[in-house]
């Protein structure tokens, strides 16, 4: 409802691959995106794009509890990329694809080229708007960054879904991707942008019972300490490829995080576990922190401002 | 942050299936009843206990065997040895001051009503519990919650208390119309069918939800009750007639 009234001004619309925002916000893979009703309450709250948990050709469990620690300074998870598999996930995706207007993404998982073809393919038939390929989540054996890990396994799996999809394709990369020799590669085998980053692989010990707290030992760290990363990432793709689409998460905790990537050249800004503190109400809090921003500078729209601080 | 420490001063086994931990934490918190933790036992699981009383650094879980985590607690946990939690977590009862409640609990559903009589008596509410259990030999717990208020129990097989289900003692019970208030724990099909009798009859009820969780910081959907998207770490465990109205009507059929 509040769809047209107050998310729909222009200042704040972006314009992704062809996919049209009515703001910059877009709901990180892995955080809500597992049902079309947390999708819906999603966008409700704002978000301008929704991602999906990444979905994989067959049902996976996902790890055992310890699944997740909050540092203080950022967050460790190890969820495993539980989902229900395609064939589940596909009813949640055609209730969302008919009732949800913002644009919705399809997060692919997959451990080879046919898995993220057959996949993709189901996504795209259940109506979702683009897709992103996981190339990247850190700690799940035989697949995201084990499969990011293979630069021209990449490359064939990336040409393969664009061969298939009518609608724009993300790579979601890594901080190990992220060289502009390998983003190069990527947007010449058919990405259409690049989302930038993953978590970062990594693990908790606690000093109390000396032992890892994760079940799976490593996992990946999200959350404000990376958003240095993310800003150096983000800025690096946006100097090396200007026409790039961009969205940039990592560490965005509101609304100046939000400008920060903007600024260093994100077309699109995704939130993820700053939710865990701030619940959903963070989208509403980007989105007036950014119009505020806006009104203050003489700034007539937020696309004026994506790699604005690279301007020197 | 990450987990608390707390060292166990107490367990008690009221019967085969039930054990009471009271631990005393290094750091006080101060839980709502209906908030809940996540133990982590390191090296065997995490998973999310109601608090069935606090004070202080006193906090006290009621833990039934079920499974891998629940059944190394009730095997391997010893006075003085440590466990680890991370809570409170997701949002308590909103309690009423004042006035006559009912409280209906299904086995260990019990655990989170027990601390909340315990509030509601102080707050001077009128209270009545209805512990439902199988048989004779489950029940527990009936002098502690008599401290607080009238007591009834129920079997389904035994000759303690009301013969029948704890919902069958509950339906005689709610048509008197003489609550304010009535909270449910207990297994999924009790809450809510209490919820939906309750909304019938038009007195306020919460019921405290259970579902798989993970995170337990509202961000991975592993808990969420569908189709209403109502996170049970976030949003519950504790939840309101109203909020799950969908739900009761299309269980109805
Ligand atoms: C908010 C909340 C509060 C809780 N409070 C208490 C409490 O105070 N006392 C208490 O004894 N228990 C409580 N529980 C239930 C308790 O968390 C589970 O019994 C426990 O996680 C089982 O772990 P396990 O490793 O022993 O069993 P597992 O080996 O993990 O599981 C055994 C079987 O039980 C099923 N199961 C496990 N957990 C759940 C669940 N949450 N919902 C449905 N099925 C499940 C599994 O799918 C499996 O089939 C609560 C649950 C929630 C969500
Ligand atoms: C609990 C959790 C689950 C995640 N699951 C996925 C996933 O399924 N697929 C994926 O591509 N990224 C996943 N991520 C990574 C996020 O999408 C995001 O890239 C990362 O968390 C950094 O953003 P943040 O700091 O805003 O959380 C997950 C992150 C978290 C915290």
């Amino acid at each position: 409802m509040g769809w047209e009234l107050e998310g729909m001004s222009l200042d704040l619309e972006v314009e992704l691959a062809g996919l049209r925002l009515r703001n910059p916000t877009v709901l990180a893979s892995g955080i809500l995106g597992s049902s079309y009703s947390l999708m819906k309450r999603v966008e409700e709250a704002g978000a301008g794009a929704i991602t999906t948990k990444t979905i994989t050709w067959e049902p996976r469990e996902g790890y055992q509890n310890p699944v997740f620690v909050d540092l203080g300074f950022g967050y460790l998870n190890a969820m495993g990329l539980p989902n229900p598999g395609m064939a589940a996930f596909k009813t949640e995706l055609k209730k969302a694809a008919e009732n949800i207007r913002t644009p919705m993404i399809a997060s692919i998982g997959g451990g080879d080229e046919g898995e993220f073809m057959k996949v993709a393919e189901h996504a795209l038939e259940a109506g979702c708007d683009g897709l992103e390929l996981n190339l990247s989540c850190p700690h799940v054996s035989g697949y995201g960054l084990e499969i990011g890990s293979d630069l021209q396994l990449t490359c064939r799996i990336i040409g393969a879904v664009r061969s298939v999809s009518s609608k724009p394709v993300f790579a979601k990369i890594s901080i190990h991707q992220a060289r502009p020799d390998v983003v190069s590669r990527y947007l010449g085998s058919g990405a259409d942008g690049i989302t930038a980053i993953n978590t970062i692989r990594a693990a908790a010990i606690s000093p109390e019972s000396m032992t890892p707290i994760l079940s799976n030992i490593f996992g990946g760290l999200s959350g404000p300490c990376i958003r240095p990363i993310t800003v150096a990432v983000v800025y690096e793709i946006r100097r090396e490829f200007p026409d790039a689409p961009i969205i940039g998460m990592g560490g965005v905790d509101g609304w100046r995080a939000a400008l920060e990537l903007i600024l260093a050249g994100a077309n699109a800004v995704g939130v993820g576990s700053a939710i865990a503190r701030r619940d959903l109400d963070i989208f509403g809090e980007i989105i007036e922190g950014l119009r505020r921003f806006l009104t203050g500078k003489d700034f007539k729209s937020i696309k004026e401002l994506v790699g604005y601080a690279q301007r020197l | 942050m990450s987990y608390r420490v707390g060292k166990i001063t107490n367990i008690r086994s009221p019967t085969n299936s039930i054990k009471e931990y009271e631990i005393i934490l290094e750091d006080p918190i101060e839980p709502e009843p209906g908030q809940f933790a996540m133990l982590w036992i390191p090296r065997v699981g995490e998973i999310p206990l109601s608090f069935a009383d606090a004070e202080g650094e006193y906090i006290k879980f009621i833990v039934a065997r079920v499974g891998k985590v629940t059944s190394r607690m009730h095997d391997g946990l010893a006075i003085d040895d440590r466990v680890f939690i991370r809570g409170p977590l997701g949002r308590g009862f909103r309690q009423v001051s004042g006035g006559r409640v009912l409280l209906v609990a299904g086995g260990y559903g019990l655990a989170p009503l027990y601390f909340l009589a315990k509030r509601l008596k102080a707050d001077g509410c009128g209270v009545k519990a209805l512990l439902g259990f199988k048989s004779d030999e489950d029940i527990f717990h009936q002098e502690e919650f008599g401290r607080f208020g009238e007591v009834e129990v129920s079997v389904e097989h035994g000759l303690s208390g009301y013969r029948g289900t704890v919902l069958d003692l509950f339906r005689g019970m709610v048509r008197s119309g003489s609550f304010d208030k009535v909270y449910v724990c207990g297994k999924e099909e009790l809450n809510l069918a209490v919820s939906r009798e309750c909304l019938r009859v038009g007195v306020p009820v919460e019921a405290s939800f259970e579902r798989i969780i993970k995170c337990g910081a509202g961000i991975c959907g592993s808990c969420s009750i569908e189709p209403l998207g109502l996170r049970v770490c976030k949003d519950g465990p504790i939840l309101g007639g109203e909020a799950i109205a969908p739900i009761l009507e299309a269980d109805e059929s």
